[in-house]
């Protein structure tokens, strides 16, 4: 009969499974270790790109906010301005239209033959010559006509013009206009007489 | 202002293109503003030009189309073009030649001023040195533009000079100052659809408020394009030197206000210069570029960004050319950025500003802002070079320090240069970006900065 093999006794198998199941616990032991600790160095990794994460997404979402709030008033103090300046348009206008009404109606005696012959004046300086026909309305004509007799050349027009008073004055060759009727001088000083009325509504001071 | 009007002429010799030639005008005025009254009793507004021999050339802004020499009358109204102007102008939208567009009434004048303007006196100029965050990266990192300075963009046809212009007009604005910013924009014959972008992205953005636009589109009379610049600049003077704004001028586009300078010059018979322009192109434009600054003892100042589009993307093309030679530095958009997608596709290689050292560092900026701007600047023009060899000999043959180069080009482009059209970046987001860039190189690369400054913001991946 030959030797036995070690292994063929009972305790020796035992202690050989024993080393094995020991080395393969130590190993499996120090593999969750391992793992544990990677798990832990990533985490540990991570919350500083999570932080930085984070803190983006909040300034992102801030920066948004603050976009949407300036939209949002950027766009109400436009629209409240607007729809001030149509009501102030409004109430200028109104200004206007009655000074209009009032000038129209205003008495043609008195100073105001003193005023036609002051724009028949500034007229014939402008244009450089008193060879003129000058053109009024039917209610100055009469006006006009008195003075006439100071600007020798100059001669009243056949037609009548509309405007609110004051005259139109054209070169006898008709080369040359120069408007000096009231409706033209306003409209001119328009821009000024504006600012004037919109400052009495406390607008522009 | 004064009541008095002006004489109205009715014999009319000529009409050449843009130009109406009035005949034995008396008292005419050089630059005197004249309305043109058609048969129709339709009012249109010109300029003298020329007055002599009892004979007026007259530059009619609205065009000449529909005018007959009989019927026609010229009114010389005895004062040069005046805009009116008030803190009112403010959120308004008005067209080229200063008249409310945006169907509100005109607004009521402080004053009104020729809009000419007068030229600033030399002596009284304060040197430009404040920063103005634009809130696009690459204009406030490596281009910085700085209060009351002038500073074009040339680009080419079809790019996307229009998208950059709107978004420097609703984000820019001035850091560290509770100074009011205005924005003075001016459209000078673009497209209907471009001048209605621009008006809602300022609306809708609600930076319209502190905004003054002028809209010329394509099909207003191409002479009204001389005046567009004009009224905006003489706007921009009143917020900046009456009431004490600092105000940002964007132009766009230059070359359309040339083209209209060309076709008045043609009209007039003058001697061309270079492709067509009249000789005195360069005189006409630095008195609107020259417009822009700063002046002892008052408060606001005139920035100006105005666009061109360079024809054929030639920057030898005269307006670019005279252009350059007025103002302080350039900002070169690139058509092969463009055609890769990239916006803004601003060629960092050919841009500069010349006043940018002055307006960044400490107190303005920070401190580390012109060298790290230095070794970005450097980085990238090494990144093309790097290109341009692997496109020879491939990327195998490369270096290893030639790949970080590229890999430094690709990170410019991607995370630096690119940016959404309505991303503001602060300009210390702006430098955590250029750091970041200069981060992918190795230290020893890094050979613009000071080491304190390598310390404390380089951060190797």
């Amino acid at each position: 009969m030959g030797q036995l093999h070690p292994l063929a006794s009972n305790s020796a198998l035992e202690s050989t499974i024993d080393k094995i199941l020991k080395n393969t616990e130590q190993d499996i032991l120090a593999s969750i270790k391992s793992g544990l600790d990677d798990s832990q160095q990533n985490l540990d990794d991570a919350i500083p790109k999570l932080e930085g994460e984070y803190d983006k997404i909040i300034s992102d979402g801030k920066k948004e906010a603050d976009k949407i709030e300036k939209q949002i008033i950027g766009s109400a103090d436009i629209q409240a301005r607007n729809q001030q300046l149509m009501a102030l348009e409004e109430a200028v206008d109104k200004v206007f239209t009655k000074a209009l009404d009032q000038i129209a109606n205003t008495d043609r005696s008195g100073d105001y033959s003193n005023l036609i012959k002051t724009l028949i004046e500034e007229a014939t300086q402008i244009l450089g010559t008193t060879e003129i026909s000058i053109s009024t309305n039917a209610k100055d004509k009469d006006i006009v006509q008195s003075a006439l007799s100071q600007f020798s050349g100059a001669e009243l027009s056949s037609e009548t013009i509309e405007c609110l008073g004051g005259i139109k004055v054209k070169s006898k060759d008709g080369a040359m206009t120069f408007d000096n009727t009231i409706d033209a001088r306003i409209e001119r000083l328009k821009p000024l007489i504006r600012k004037d009325i919109a400052a009495k509504f406390g607008v522009g001071n | 202002m004064t009541a008095e009007g002006g004489v109205q002429y009715s014999k009319i010799a000529e009409i050449k293109g843009p130009l109406v030639v009035v005949d034995d005008v008396e008292n005419a005025a050089f630059d005197e503003l004249v309305e043109i009254e058609t048969t129709e009793g339709e009012r249109r507004l010109g300029k003298v030009l020329e007055v002599g021999n009892g004979k007026a050339i007259v530059q009619v802004f609205e065009g000449t189309t529909g005018l007959s020499i009989s019927g026609t009358k010229a009114k010389f109204v005895g004062k040069v073009m005046e805009m009116p102007v008030s803190k009112e102008v403010l959120g308004r939208v008005f067209d080229g030649l200063g008249k409310p567009k945006d169907g509100l009434p005109d607004p009521i004048a402080d004053k009104f001023v020729d809009i000419n303007g007068e030229p600033m006196n030399p002596e009284q100029r304060e040197y430009p040195k404040d920063f103005i965050q634009t809130g696009v990266s690459v204009i406030d990192g490596l281009m910085t533009l700085v209060r009351g300075q002038k500073l074009p963009i040339f680009s080419g046809s079809g790019m996307s000079h229009n998208l950059l212009a709107a978004q420097i007009a609703r984000q820019a604005s001035v850091v560290g100052t509770q100074d009011d910013f205005a924005v003075v924009f001016a459209a000078i014959g673009v497209q209907y659809s471009e001048a209605e972008y621009f008006r809602r992205s300022l609306e809708e953005s609600g930076a319209l408020k502190r905004s003054v636009l002028f809209l010329n589109t394509a099909d207003d009379p191409a002479i009204e394009r001389i005046i567009t610049p004009r009224v905006a600049l003489t706007v921009a003077e009143y917020l900046a030197f009456d009431l004490g704004m600092h105000v940002l001028v964007v132009i766009t586009d230059m070359t359309n206000y040339a083209e209209a300078l060309r076709e008045i010059s043609a009209a007039r018979e003058e001697v061309p210069g270079r492709k067509g322009y009249p000789g005195y192109l360069y005189t006409d434009l630095s008195t609107l570029y020259e417009r822009a600054g700063k002046l002892n003892g008052r408060k606001g100042s005139v920035t100006q960004v105005p666009i061109l589009s360079m024809p054929s993307d030639d920057i030898t093309h005269p307006i670019p050319d005279l252009t350059g030679y007025i103002t302080e530095g350039q900002i070169v958009v690139g058509r092969d950025l463009f055609r890769q997608g990239v916006y803004p596709p601003i060629n960092i290689l050919m841009s500069l500003s010349r006043l940018m050292k002055d307006g960044i560092g400490e107190g303005s900026t920070r401190e580390d802002h012109s060298e790290v701007s230095n070794q970005v600047y450097d980085a990238y023009s090494r990144a093309q070079e790097v290109r341009a060899l692997a496109g020879i000999v491939g990327k195998a043959g490369l270096t290893e320090i030639d790949l970080k180069y590229m890999d430094v080009g690709d990170t410019f482009e991607k995370e630096f240069l690119s940016q959404a059209t309505d991303e503001n970046r602060t300009i210390e987001e702006t430098l955590a970006l250029m750091w970041k860039i200069v981060s992918k190189l190795p230290k020893n690369e890094i050979t613009k900065i000071k080491d304190k400054y390598v310390e404390q913001y380089y951060k190797e991946e």
